[in-house]
C-alpha cells in the first residue's frame, strides 16, 4: 500500500509547507486560531490527556519486554506520537530528550526521499541511532513506524531505549575511546528494519553478530516496536471515534498551544534580558592505552552560554567562544543540542498544561558551525556527547533559575544537573559469557541545590527526571562484580546556604572472571563541572578512581578482619590503602587500562551538585543533621561552614548555635581580610593574561576560541584591555 | 486565581515553609501577582529605603536610588549603575593553589589549579559572598544579568518604569 496522505501533498511538500507557514505566521503549521480548542475546551484537553495515556502506559508495558536493567530498572525510555511531518504532539515520562531527536529522524527520512524508496508503508518499521540524523549517541536507538488509518498517513509513533552496549571500541553504550564515528559501534542509520510489525531477521542477525551482549539490543527492539503498535492501535481507534479530520486539526492545534504556552510561560516565569554563564571540561588521555594521537590528548574546552529572553518570550541560547570539535568521543550534533533543551525545558517549564514539540518551536538554538556544538565534519564521534552536554545545560539551568529568582519565583530555582561519569565494562560474565554493559546506576547523582532547600541526594540527572540507581541485586545478575559498599559521598554536594545533592560511590569486588574491562567515560579531575549559584560553591571536581588489584580480601574477610566498603574521607590516603591489602591504585580518569580479575577491587564516584547561597547563612541545626547522617564531614561543618558541632550524651553531633554565630562574624572579617578589590585584582592579573603565562591547555583554549569567535576575541580584549589575538595567535591571519 | 499572602511568601523565600506546603506551591499554578509581593517582601527584609524594582540574587538588588538605578547590597552598599556588572565593584579572593581550595574542600579530590580557579565576589561592606565563578587562568569576569527592566515593567508588568 503506498502512502496516501489526508492532504493532496506527498509528505516531503506537506513538511516543507508546514515549514512555510511557520515563517509566514510565526504559529506553527499557520495555525492562527486555536478553533478545536475555543470550540470545546473540554473535549480538546481530554483528548491530549488520552494521548499522553497512550504513551505511558505504551512505555510501562514495553519496559517488561525489554531484558536490559537500564530499561527496566532505570528507565532508559521515551515513547511519543507524532503528526504525519514528524512533530511531537504528546510524549511519555522517562527520557524526554529524544522527543525532538527522534522528530528530526523522521523529518529526514521525509526529506531524504524515503516516499520513494525505501516507501513508507503501513507496518514498516524504521531504526535510527545516527546523531547527525536525529539521535544524541550511539546508543539511543530509536524506532518508529507510520500510523495509517484507511490508507491514509495520519501520523507517527515512536520509542527510543538507552541501549547499555553498543559494539564499539570499548564495551558498553558510552563508547568512550571512540575518537571517530567508525569506532563507535553498530550504526543504524534511519534504516527500514522491518516491515508488517515484523522486524526483519537479517537485521537481527547483524545484531546479534556486532554486539556483545545483543539480547539488551534485540529485546529492546521488541519492546520498542511492541508499544510503538500499542501507541498506533490506540491513535487508530481514536480517529475511529473523533473522525479523521478532527483529528489532524487538533493534533496540530495541541502543537500550536504548546508554543503558545511555552511563550506564555517564559512570560510569566522569567524576566526579559541576556543571562550568561560558563562551565569547563577538561580531558586528559597522554599516556592512555588505546588513544591515537590524532589531536592533543589533553584539552580544556570553555562552555560560554549567552542567553536572551525577549520581551515576546522567546529564548536564545548561544554558544558562540566555545571550543572546536575534536578526535574524541564528546562532540554533539544539533539533534542533540536539542535534546539538551527539550528535556531541560519539560523540567523547568512545562510542569502544566501541553508537552509537546511546541515547547521546542518557542526557542533558538545558535550553535556555531565547526565547534563541538554542530560539527562541520560528520565523521566525528558523538558516542558521550553528554559528558559536555550536561555541564552546558547545567549552565542554562543556572541562567534560567536567575530569571525565576529575578521573578521572585524562587521555589523554581534550581541550581542545575550534574556532570557525572559511568562506568562501563566488557570481557568474561560470571557465567564464562563473553558481556558488554554499561553501568546504568549512574543515573542517580546528586541535583544542584535549590534556591530554597538542599538538592536532592543520589537522585538526579539532567537527561532522565524519573531518575533511578536500579537495585543493587538487579546489577550484581548482569556483571562479575559483587557490591561490597554503595554509600553517600559526604561533602560531594557544592557548599553553601543550601548544599548541592549528595552523590554515592560504590565499591565492588571482582568476581567469577579472569578478564574484566573496565572503563569509566571521559572525566578528569582537572575542573570544576558542577558551579554553584548566588554564592554557593561547585561540588568537587570529579574523584579518582580507586582499585586495588590482587587484593587479599578473601584472607581478611576469612578471618574477620574489618574490610573498607567505601574510599573515606582522607583523600591522601583511602580507606582501601588502610585496610586492604594488594597492588593499589589511583587513576584520574578516564579509567582505561588492562583488564582486571576476580579479587580485584574497584570503586567509582559519582558526582554531587553545586550550592547556592553563602555558606556563613546554612542552618547549623541541619548540618548536625548532615553530619550525623554521612552528608558533611565534622571538618567541613567547621572551616567551610563556620558551624560549632559538640556532641549530646549519646556522642551524636548537636549545633553550639552561640559559638557558631560567634565563629562567623569571625570568618566574615576574615573574608573581609583576605579579599582585594576587583579592579585591583584585574591590573595584578592582566599582567599575566599579556604574556600569557597559563598551562599550555589553557593556552590552547584561548588560541581556539579566538580563531573561531571574533566576539569571544572582543569580549576577552575588551576585558583585559589586551589585544587577545597577538598574545594567544602570533602570526596568525586577523 | 492562585495568591498567596506576603507571609506565606516571606516564609518560602526564607526557607522556612514547611515542604508539605512549599510543595504545594511548586505543584499548583503560578499566583500571578507574586512579582510585587515578593519585591514587598525583600522591601521589608532590607534596612534601607530606595524601592527595589528587581532582585537579582539572593541578597543583591536592583533599586531605585534619587535617578539612578543601581544594584545594592542587602546590608546597602551600592555597586553602581545597575547596567554595568556589580562585580567589578566587588571585592575577590581568588583560590588558585591547593592550599587555598583545599579549604573549601577538605575530603575530596581537588582540580588543578592550572586549569581552574575560584573567584569569590564579596560585599566590601558586609562581607557577603554573592556569587562563586569557576573558571579557567585568565577567563574574563562574567556579567551574569542585564535584565531589559523597561521592557519588563512595561510590557511584561503593566507598570511602566518612570523615566530617569
Amino acid at each position: 500500500m503506498l502512502d496516501k496522505p489526508a492532504s493532496a501533498l506527498r509528505l516531503r511538500e506537506r513538511l516543507l509547507d508546514s515549514e512555510r507557514l511557520m515563517e509566514e505566521t510565526g504559529c506553527y503549521d499557520g495555525i492562527t486560531e486555536l478553533t478545536l480548542r475555543n470550540q470545546d475546551p473540554l473535549k480538546f484537553e481530554t483528548l491530549h490527556t488520552k494521548l499522553r495515556a497512550y504513551c505511558v502506559s505504551a512505555r510501562e508495558m514495553a519496559r517488561r519486554i525489554s531484558a536490559s536493567p537500564g530499561v527496566r530498572e532505570v528507565g532508559e525510555m521515551v515513547v511519543a506520537i507524532y503528526t504525519p511531518e514528524g512533530d511531537a504532539i504528546a510524549l511519555s515520562n522517562g527520557i524526554m530528550v529524544h522527543v525532538h531527536t527522534m522528530s528530526r529522524f523522521i523529518k529526514w527520512m521525509i526529506k531524504n526521499g524515503y516516499e520513494d524508496n525505501p516507501r513508507i508503508r503501513e507496518g514498516d518499521i524504521f531504526a535510527n541511532n545516527d546523531a547527525f540524523i536525529g539521535t544524541v549517541q550511539v546508543p539511543d536507538v530509536m524506532d518508529v513506524v507510520p500510523i495509517f488509518h484507511e490508507g491514509t498517513l495520519v501520523g507517527w509513533a515512536g520509542a527510543v531505549c538507552h541501549e547499555l552496549e553498543a559494539g564499539g571500541i570499548t564495551p558498553g553504550g558510552d563508547v568512550c575511546l571512540a575518537q571517530e564515528r567508525f569506532t563507535e559501534g553498530l550504526f543504524v542509520c534511519a534504516e527500514k528494519i522491518g516491515e508488517n510489525d515484523e522486524i526483519r531477521r537479517d537485521y537481527v542477525i547483524r545484531c546479534e553478530r556486532n554486539l556483545r551482549m545483543p539480547i539488551y539490543w534485540v529485546l529492546d527492539e521488541k519492546a520498542k516496536v511492541a508499544s510503538c503498535i500499542d501507541m498506533r492501535e490506540s491513535v487508530k481507534q481514536l480517529i475511529s471515534e473523533i473522525g479523521l479530520d478532527y483529528w489532524m486539526k487538533v493534533s496540530k492545534e495541541f502543537i500550536e498551544e504548546g508554543r503558545r504556552a511555552q511563550l506564555a510561560r517564559t512570560r510569566q516565569l522569567t524576566v526579559p534580558g541576556i543571562y550568561r554563564g560558563h562551565t569547563f571540561y577538561g580531558h586528559v588521555t597522554a599516556g592512555k592505552p588505546g588513544f591515537q594521537l590524532l589531536g592533543d590528548p589533553d584539552w580544556l574546552y570553555n562552555i560560554p552560554i549567552e542567553m536572551e529572553i525577549t520581551t515576546d518570550g522567546k529564548i536564545t541560547m548561544d554558544f558562540e567562544g566555545t571550543q572546536p570539535w575534536g578526535y574524541h568521543s564528546m562532540n554533539c550534533t544539533p539533534a542533540g543540542m536539542d535534546g539538551g533543551m527539550f528535556v531541560t525545558l519539560t523540567q523547568h517549564m512545562n510542569f502544566e498544561g501541553l508537552v509537546n514539540d511546541g515547547a521546542w518551536m518557542a526557542t533558538e538554538l545558535k550553535l556555531p558551525h565547526g565547534t563541538w556544538t554542530n560539527p562541520d565534519n560528520e565523521m566525528v564521534a558523538t558516542a558521550t556527547s553528554w559528558a559536555l552536554l550536561l555541564p552546558a545545560y547545567g549552565v542554562f539551568q543556572r541562567l534560567l533559575s536567575r530569571s525565576f529568582v529575578a521573578r521572585g519565583f524562587v521555589e523554581e530555582a534550581f541550581v542545575g544537573q550534574v556532570n557525572s561519569p559511568m562506568i562501563e565494562m566488557g570481557g568474561e560474565s560470571q557465567y564464562g559469557t563473553p558481556f558488554g554493559m554499561a553501568h546504568f546506576e549512574c543515573a542517580a547523582a546528586g541535583s544542584g541545590a535549590l534556591a530554597i532547600k538542599d538538592g536532592l541526594d543520589t537522585a538526579y540527572v539532567g537527561w532522565n527526571p524519573e531518575s533511578d540507581m536500579g537495585n543493587i541485586e538487579v546489577w550484581e545478575q548482569s556483571m562479575p562484580m559483587v557490591y561490597i559498599g554503595r554509600s553517600i559521598v559526604p561533602n560531594s554536594g557544592g557548599a553553601g546556604k543550601y548544599r548541592g545533592g549528595c552523590s554515592f560511590v560504590s565499591t565492588w569486588l571482582i568476581n567469577k572472571t579472569s578478564h574484566l574491562r573496565l572503563h569509566t567515560s571521559e572525566h578528569s579531575s582537572r575542573v570544576f563541572d558542577n558551579a554553584g549559584m548566588c554564592g554557593g560553591y561547585p561540588a568537587p571536581t570529579c574523584q579518582k578512581h580507586r582499585a586495588v588489584r590482587n587484593s587479599n580480601i578473601h584472607e581478611l574477610a576469612a578471618k574477620g578482619e574489618p574490610l573498607a566498603h567505601a574510599p573515606g574521607i582522607d583523600p591522601h590516603v583511602s580507606d582501601y590503602e588502610r585496610n586492604i591489602g594488594g597492588d593499589h591504585v589511583v587513576v584520574e580518569g578516564p579509567y582505561i587500562t588492562s583488564p582486571h580479575k576476580s579479587g580485584d577491587i574497584f570503586s567509582h564516584s559519582y558526582n554531587g551538585g553545586g550550592g547556592y547561597g553563602d555558606v556563613l547563612e546554612r542552618d547549623p541545626i541541619k548540618t548536625a543533621w548532615d553530619v550525623e547522617n554521612g552528608f558533611l564531614t565534622r571538618q567541613a561543618a567547621d572551616q567551610v561552614f563556620g558551624i560549632v558541632l559538640k556532641d549530646d550524651e549519646d556522642g551524636y553531633p548537636i549545633a553550639d548555635i552561640d559559638a557558631t554565630a560567634e565563629r562567623r562574624v569571625a570568618m566574615r572579617k576574615e573574608r573581609l581580610a583576605r579579599a582585594i578589590p576587583v579592579a585591583d585584582w584585574i591590573a595584578k592579573e592582566r599582567g599575566r593574561v599579556e604574556k600569557a603565562a597559563f598551562a599550555p591547555e589553557v593556552k590552547k583554549m584561548y588560541a581556539s576560541a579566538i580563531k573561531l569567535s571574533s566576539r569571544f576575541t572582543r569580549e576577552f580584549s575588551d576585558f583585559w584591555n589586551v589585544h587577545a589575538r597577538s598574545i594567544f595567535t602570533p602570526g596568525a591571519r586577523p | 486565581m492562585t495568591s498567596y499572602s506576603k507571609e506565606v511568601l516571606g516564609d518560602l523565600a526564607a526557607g522556612k515553609l514547611p515542604w508539605p506546603q512549599t510543595r504545594r506551591i511548586m505543584s499548583a499554578y503560578k499566583d500571578d501577582d507574586r512579582f510585587f509581593k515578593m519585591v514587598a517582601v525583600y522591601q521589608d527584609r532590607v534596612a534601607w529605603k530606595d524601592p527595589i524594582l528587581l532582585p537579582v540574587s539572593d541578597h543583591l538588588f536592583i533599586c531605585q536610588s534619587g535617578d539612578e538605578r543601581i544594584t545594592r547590597c542587602e546590608c546597602g552598599h551600592s555597586f553602581g549603575d545597575y547596567r554595568k556588572n556589580w562585580k567589578l565593584n566587588a571585592a575577590i579572593n581568588v583560590r588558585n593553589t591547593e592550599e587555598a581550595l583545599r579549604e573549601i574542600y577538605p575530603n575530596s579530590d581537588l582540580p588543578d589549579p592550572e586549569w581552574m580557579e575560584i573567584r569569590e565576589f564579596i560585599c566590601p561592606e558586609c562581607g557577603t559572598l554573592h556569587e562563586v565563578e569557576a573558571a579557567a587562568p585568565g577567563y574574563p569576569i562574567v556579567h551574569d544579568f542585564e535584565p531589559d527592566l523597561e521592557g519588563f515593567y512595561r510590557e511584561w508588568l503593566g507598570k511602566p518604569l518612570q523615566e530617569t
